[in-house]
Formats: C-alpha cells, sequence, structure tokens
C-alpha cells in the first residue's frame, strides 16, 4: 500500500494537477472569508463542472478548497467577530480580542500556521493509517455516537460564561431549531408548517449567517464609532517567517488540537465545528493562565484552528474507506468521487490507487500550500477590506450573505430564514445571549436524538443497551471526567481556602 | 375590413403552421433535466450520464442541461416538473417507490396522472447482507432465528418508506416472522452499523454491496434473475422465497406531453439504452440497468403505487 503511494506522486506533481490545488486553495480561502459562503457551498458549484473533467484536478480543486476555506474562516472570525464558517466560530473567541488590542496580524499568523500544521497531520494520518482507522470508525454505533454527542454538548457547559441561565437558553434554542424538519426515524414533519423547504431541516450555514453575520452588518451601518476602528484597521504584521519562531511554544496545543481534530474526523457527522469547540475547551483546561482566554490568548486561536483543519482529511477516512461522510464538505466531496464513477469501499484503494492516494498526496500539498499563500492573502489583500468606510463594509456583508444564503438551495425561502434568524440573533446580542451554545446545539442536538433512537431501537427499548459496550463505557467515563472535574477542583480550592483561612 | 379578416385569418395559419412546424422540429432550444437530489449522488450520476446521449439521439444539436433542485427527499424537484409545461423542454428524475410512498405519508402537490412517463433505466434490486463474522449466514438460518424470538432480529436500511423498507414487509408476511427496524439516514451509515456488529442484518441494494463482498455475506438478491454484477449470489426464489423488489429510477415529463414530442423522448431513450457506451458508463457508475419504456413504466408505476397503499393502509409508517 505504502507503495502506491509512491507511484500515485508523479502524476500529481503534473502542473495542471498542482496547479488545481493552488487555485482550489485560493479560491478556498477566498469563499471562506467571505461570510455566507461555505466550502461546500464552493464544492457543489463546482462538482457539475468536473464531470469532463480528470479526476485529479478535480479532486485537487476540492483538497484545496476545503483546507483553504477551513483557516479562511477565521479571517473575519478574527477582524470582524463573524465566523466565515460553522468552525472559525471558536477562532473568534480570542481572535477578535486580539484585534481589538491591535494584534490582528499576529492572530492571523498563528491562525494560518495552526491550520496548516493541522492539515498536514490530517493529510498525513489519512495516507498512512486510513484502514486502521477505519476499523475504530466501525466500534461507533448509534449508541456510542450517542455519547460522542453528549461529550460534545458537556463543552457547552464552558461555553456558557457568565450567565448560566442564558446559556442554557442559548443551547436549548439551539435544540430547538434542529427539531425542525422530518424526523430522521420516521419522516413525520416537525415544525414545517407544511413548508416543503423545512422537511431537510435548517442549514447550519443559514443559522450562523443570521446570528453572527446580520447583527454586527447592522453594527457597521448604526453605530459607527462602536467599532474599534482604530485598532482593528491596524494589523501590525512582521514577515510571518520571523513570527514563526515564537509560536513554537504552543507545541503542546498543536499536539492535543491535531489529535482531538482527527479523532473527530474519523466520526460520522460531528464535524469540524465540534472538533474546534473541543479542543478550545481542552487547551484551556490545560493552560496555567485559563482566566486570560476570551480576552485575546492566542493559544485559543491556535487550538481551533490547528483542529478544525485537522478534521479535513481525517473526515475523508470513513467517507472513503465506508461511504460515511465525517463532515458536511466530506459529503459532497464524496459526491464528486462518484460522479467520476470511484464508489467508496475497500475496493476503491485496489482498483483506483493512483486518485485515491494522488488525492491524499494534494490534501498534504494543500495544507503546506496554506502557509505561502494563506499568510500573504490575508494580510495583504483581506486586512485591507478594513480600509474601507464602515457603511460601504456593512453594506458588503449584507449583500454578500444574501448571495451566498440563497445559492445554498437556489431559494428566496432560505434568505427570509436568515433574515428572522438575524432579528434574533440582533436582540439576543443586545441582551448578552452568548451566540456559541445556538452552534453547538443544532449541529449536536438532532445528532443526539437521532442515534439515542436507533440505539433504543437496537436495544428492544432496553436502555442498558446504552452502557453495554466497552466504548460506550469509556465515554461516560469521560463525559463525568469532564463535569464532575471543574466541581471537584472548587472543592478542593475550597477546602484549601478555608484550611489558609483556620 | 375584408382584408384585416385576411389578414387575421393569414397570421392564424401562419401560426398554426409554425407551431406544427415547432412541435415536428423539436427539440428547438435548450431541455432542462430537473434532478431533485444535490449534484453527486445516484440519480445525479444516472442523469448527467443519460444527457450527453439524450443529445445525440434527440438530434439538432440540441442541449440537455441537468439543474439540481435538492429537497424533501426528491419531491421539491419532482413537484417542479410535475408543474411544468408539458412541452418537452423540462423533463425530470423519477424514483421508486419514493415518489409514490410520497404521495401517501406526506401533502404532495403531484400523484400518478400528473407525468408523461417517459423511460425507467435503472433497477437496483435489493439485498439481504449480515457481518461477515455472523453465524447467519443462510436465510435459513435467519429465519430461524428470527422465529426463535420475535423481533430479537435487528434491521439496519436507510429511510421509512422506501424501497428498503416495503422490502421488509415483503420478507415478514413471506417468513412469517417479525423483524425490528432500525432506520438509518441512507444505506451508507446502516451498511457501516452492520459491519461494526451493531445491528443483526441489514437490507441494502446490490450496487451498495458489489464494493464490500469480503466485508459481508449476501444471503440473496430480490430480483427474477441473478444480477450480472455479482453472478454469484442466488435470488431469493432460488431459495424458496418470493421475494422481488428493488429501487427504480428512471425519467418522467410533466402529463399531456404533446404525442409527437413524447414519441421523440421514447425513441432517444430506446436508443440511448441500446448505446454500448451508455452501458458501459452505467456499469462504471454501479448502476444495474433494466429498461422499462413509456406504457411499461407506467404500468410498473401504477404496481408500486399499489404495493405503497397496501402497506400504508395495514402497517403506516408515520
Amino acid at each position: 500500500m505504502y507503495g502506491n503511494l509512491i507511484d500515485a506522486l508523479p502524476s500529481v506533481l503534473s502542473m495542471g494537477n498542482l496547479l488545481a490545488v493552488i487555485v482550489g486553495v485560493v479560491a478556498g480561502i477566498c469563499v471562506g472569508a467571505l461570510p455566507g459562503l461555505s466550502a461546500t457551498m464552493a464544492i457543489s458549484v463546482l462538482i457539475p463542472f468536473t464531470f469532463g473533467m480528470d479526476p485529479l484536478v478535480a479532486l485537487g480543486m476540492m483538497a484545496g478548497i476545503y483546507n483553504g476555506a477551513m483557516y479562511g474562516g477565521s479571517i473575519p472570525a478574527v477582524l470582524l467577530r463573524i465566523p466565515g464558517t460553522p468552525a472559525a466560530v471558536a477562532t473568534s473567541f480570542d481572535g477578535y480580542p486580539m484585534a481589538q488590542q491591535g494584534r490582528g496580524g499576529y492572530a492571523l499568523q498563528v491562525a494560518v500556521v495552526s491550520s496548516a500544521l493541522g492539515g498536514i497531520v490530517s493529510a498525513l494520518v489519512l495516507m498512512l493509517l486510513a484502514p486502521p482507522l477505519a476499523k475504530v470508525t466501525l466500534l461507533f454505533g448509534p449508541t456510542e455516537i450517542f455519547w460522542v454527542a453528549v461529550f460534545g454538548m458537556s463543552a457547552i457547559v464552558f461555553l456558557l460564561g457568565g450567565d448560566v441561565i442564558k446559556g442554557l437558553i442559548s443551547a436549548a434554542f439551539g435544540v430547538f431549531v434542529s427539531l425542525v424538519g422530518a424526523d430522521t426515524i420516521t419522516g413525520a414533519e416537525r415544525y414545517t408548517f407544511g413548508h416543503l423547504e423545512l422537511l431537510d431541516g435548517i442549514n447550519i450555514v443559514v443559522l450562523l449567517v443570521g446570528l453572527y453575520a446580520l447583527p454586527p452588518a447592522i453594527g457597521l451601518l448604526e453605530e459607527i464609532r462602536d467599532f474599534d476602528t482604530e485598532n482593528t484597521g491596524r494589523l501590525n504584521t512582521t514577515s510571518i517567517w520571523k513570527a514563526i519562531p515564537g509560536m513554537l511554544k504552543y507545541w503542546k496545543t498543536w499536539v492535543r488540537s491535531s489529535i482531538i481534530g482527527v479523532f473527530v474526523g474519523i466520526l460520522p457527522g460531528a464535524g469540524g465545528s465540534m472538533a474546534a469547540f473541543l479542543s478550545y475547551n481542552e487547551a484551556r483546561r490545560a493552560s496555567k493562565n485559563p482566566d486570560d482566554w476570551g480576552k485575546g490568548e492566542p493559544e485559543g486561536v491556535a487550538a481551533s484552528e490547528t483542529s478544525n483543519n485537522a478534521d479535513t482529511a481525517a473526515a475523508l477516512i470513513p467517507a472513503l474507506t465506508l461511504g460515511i461522510p465525517g463532515t458536511a464538505v466530506a459529503a459532497v466531496m464524496l459526491g464528486g468521487l462518484l460522479i467520476h464513477g470511484l464508489q467508496p469501499g475497500p475496493m476503491l484503494f485496489r482498483d483506483n490507487p493512483e486518485i485515491v492516494f494522488g488525492f491524499m498526496w494534494q490534501f498534504l500539498f494543500a495544507a503546506i500550500l496554506l502557509i505561502f499563500l494563506g499568510g500573504a492573502l490575508a494580510t495583504n489583500s483581506f486586512a485591507q477590506v478594513l480600509r474601507l468606510p464602515r457603511p460601504l463594509l456593512g453594506a458588503i456583508i449584507i449583500s454578500l450573505v444574501f448571495i451566498g444564503v440563497y445559492s445554498i438551495n437556489g431559494r428566496m425561502f432560505d434568505v427570509y430564514l436568515m433574515l428572522g434568524f438575524g432579528l434574533i440573533g440582533y436582540f439576543m446580542d443586545k441582551l448578552k445571549f452568548p451566540l456559541p451554545p445556538v452552534v453547538l446545539g443544532l449541529i449536536l442536538g438532532g445528532f443526539a436524538e437521532q442515534n439515542l433512537r436507533l440505539a433504543l431501537r437496537i436495544g428492544g427499548g432496553n436502555w442498558d443497551i446504552l452502557a453495554s459496550s466497552p466504548t460506550a463505557k469509556v465515554l461516560i467515563g469521560m463525559i463525568l471526567l469532564v463535569i464532575l472535574s471543574p466541581l471537584f477542583s472548587r472543592l478542593m480550592r475550597a477546602r484549601k481556602a478555608k484550611r489558609v483561612a483556620e | 375590413m375584408g382584408f384585416k379578416s385576411i389578414a387575421i385569418a393569414a397570421a392564424l395559419v401562419l401560426s398554426s403552421g409554425m407551431s406544427t412546424a415547432a412541435l415536428a422540429d423539436y427539440p428547438e432550444k435548450r431541455i432542462d433535466l430537473i434532478v431533485g437530489f444535490a449534484a453527486g449522488g445516484g440519480t445525479d450520476v444516472m442523469a448527467r450520464t443519460t444527457a450527453p446521449f439524450l443529445e445525440k439521439y434527440l438530434g439538432n444539436d440540441v442541449s440537455v442541461v441537468v439543474k439540481n433542485m435538492p429537497g424533501a427527499s426528491g419531491q421539491i424537484g419532482v413537484t417542479a416538473v410535475a408543474e411544468a409545461k408539458p412541452d418537452g423542454y423540462k423533463i425530470g428524475t423519477y424514483n421508486l417507490p419514493g415518489t409514490m410512498a410520497r404521495t401517501l405519508d406526506r401533502n404532495a402537490d403531484y400523484n400518478a396522472d400528473s407525468f408523461t412517463y417517459l423511460a425507467n433505466v435503472v433497477n437496483d434490486p435489493n439485498v439481504i447482507v449480515t457481518p461477515k463474522n455472523s453465524d447467519i449466514d443462510t436465510m435459513d438460518k435467519l429465519v430461524e432465528a428470527a422465529k426463535k424470538r420475535p423481533g430479537a432480529v435487528t434491521v439496519a436500511m436507510s429511510s421509512l418508506g422506501g424501497d428498503d423498507h416495503f422490502f421488509l414487509q415483503k420478507l415478514t408476511d413471506v417468513t412469517k416472522a417479525d423483524y425490528t427496524v432500525v432506520p438509518f439516514s441512507g444505506s451508507a451509515p446502516a451498511r457501516s452499523a452492520l459491519m461494526g456488529g451493531h445491528v443483526t442484518m441489514g437490507i441494502i441494494n446490490i450496487s451498495e454491496v458489489v464494493a464490500f463482498r469480503d466485508e459481508l455475506n449476501v444471503l440473496g438478491i430480490a430480483s427474477e434473475k441473478r444480477s450480472s454484477m455479482a453472478e454469484d449470489i442466488p435470488t431469493f426464489k432460488e431459495q424458496g422465497f418470493d421475494l422481488v423488489n428493488g429501487a427504480l429510477r428512471g425519467f418522467v415529463a410533466p402529463a399531456n406531453l404533446p404525442e409527437n414530442v413524447r414519441a421523440k423522448l421514447l425513441d432517444a431513450f430506446q436508443k440511448t439504452y441500446d448505446d454500448p457506451d451508455f452501458q458501459q458508463a452505467m456499469r462504471r457508475s454501479g448502476n444495474p440497468t433494466e429498461l422499462a419504456l413509456g406504457d411499461d413504466f407506467k404500468t410498473l408505476n401504477a404496481e408500486q403505487l399499489e404495493l405503497a397503499k397496501r402497506i400504508w393502509e395495514t402497517t403506516p409508517w408515520k
């Protein structure tokens, strides 16, 4: 199998195929950076055009777009607190405060280096460990996936921030949104009010754009001086090669977040946002100064960006070997493979090694190219956008999100829905309800529900099934650890304080 | 006055002459082929594989453009076709039994009379699979296990109200045993849950199993004859179980299509199907072909609707 890897290299290095990856990365960064446009959308627009193309050119472009967009999403997240992709929400926690302090350029450099490293690790894992990791995926049946979703939800506890009640309301709202649409088991319609457009549920991009992009864009129009233009306009960048040595101290976060990203990637359905949230949490828990997080800690940006890129190639492991995509983007990419007659499964590796292994190399090259293209593109081009007059910038963002949301399914319904979420987001912002729990609630709510119901069906209605497998037991242990450890440490601290007082 | 009426008459004659000429010349502009799913799915690949052959056999340098209208498991796209002008410039893909089952379990703005049935080109029979390391590797062992404890056999499949589900109903009737349905969203997750040993058996389609022969036992195939995609898999009929079922994919136009347009389209579909290049392209994309043209397709649709109705009335799934 490793021989096949080497055999696939020459065709990947051919001019056309290499160019495809470069074009893909640049396009991906742009798509990711523009709020409302996503990698899923860019790739689904691309797929029909690839029908007559050479498969490696098409796949190279997709690999580039995927990696590029995962980083590109961090650019507006850092500069404007508008995550360009769902996976960049966690990047904005510390990235935006850094930009406000005039360290936006450094935040973007940390983001690009971390993204590239995450992507490289992920590509290497895909190249070297795909078959054994596919066996790990198989260990996760409905029961185990349910527990993974609960584990992800337990991360919400940390995202609640100051006001626990408001945080829980936000999370509950996210779960409610996940209920809309046809019930995944019986197909019964829930909260669709007879609209066919709602049957497939609410697309995460519609919600994300409505909640995250519209209110700040309106803010740009109405309260011009509220935006700290003095500092965010200045990026204060040094050369990326000079900045890298200073980042080496994040190596622990890089390693931890890469592992989390790869792990979330091989599980079907969770995706980059869960990877980013989890690794942000774990990094903060491991940090010596957790109180600085959320106030401009570069390590937060590193954690989130490493893992959302480490999720990319890893998500293709279950997609290529089992036909079950790890993320929404991997699902569209699977379509890109099918259109070329490449059916997922063990036979794919035997019948079309030059394409499959070529595709893996392209992931690696796309990740490496990020450092060269990403840093320059972000700091030289996108940052200039901030020099635009504020009302103009707001108007541009609003038109972009309209186009982006309309083009998901080519219908106005989604645009109206987004406007509705925009209104909700506007008031949530004013009333200081946190937004991240909504996103996590939407992603994990439906996921947890469907798998719990499947598990109970398999168990014949008997709840014992939920703790029957060793994998499930390990997961339950991890959840208890995550929930109880802060309580425990608080208890210890209280006892210590008491002893000191005595 | 006289001049005016002559002019009108002339105009009428001219325009009617022109319109018959236009119909005779069908196609004279672009044809939209609506696909109710996103690009890259099985139905989409079928449409994109077929389009160039249709262009070739319809002649007139026509272009057939695939348009994806995803949503509501194909319902949005198929409704658009049903409501389109019946001029032959908007046709669409069609899935059975799904499209007909939706007229029962949902409010649909179309019914079996809303379409002109052109050609069903794909027939993907159901198969029963178990994990490679399972003790249950024959139909007899499966029936024995299902009868021993009702509901103990868990069945992974894709959603309710589809071909997998209807097959399970037939299996229940034929074997007189009870099974527990576990509907995943799609065949691939169902197949993976099976490979991981989380369920007892799975119902998927032959096209979804050919790449996984080393990982799964295939107990039988629900077709009249053995499949050319896997000659070694015995049919259920050979094993004494009267089970024939599968997923069907084809093409329809709105109802009341002008007869000459219909004839031209049917001819193009017949020629497409007979083209060895088309057959090869379909095989490469894993689509088992079987043609039902025009009225045959209409009869096939009526049968599928009848089956869906019978199951919906006896054991509604929601």
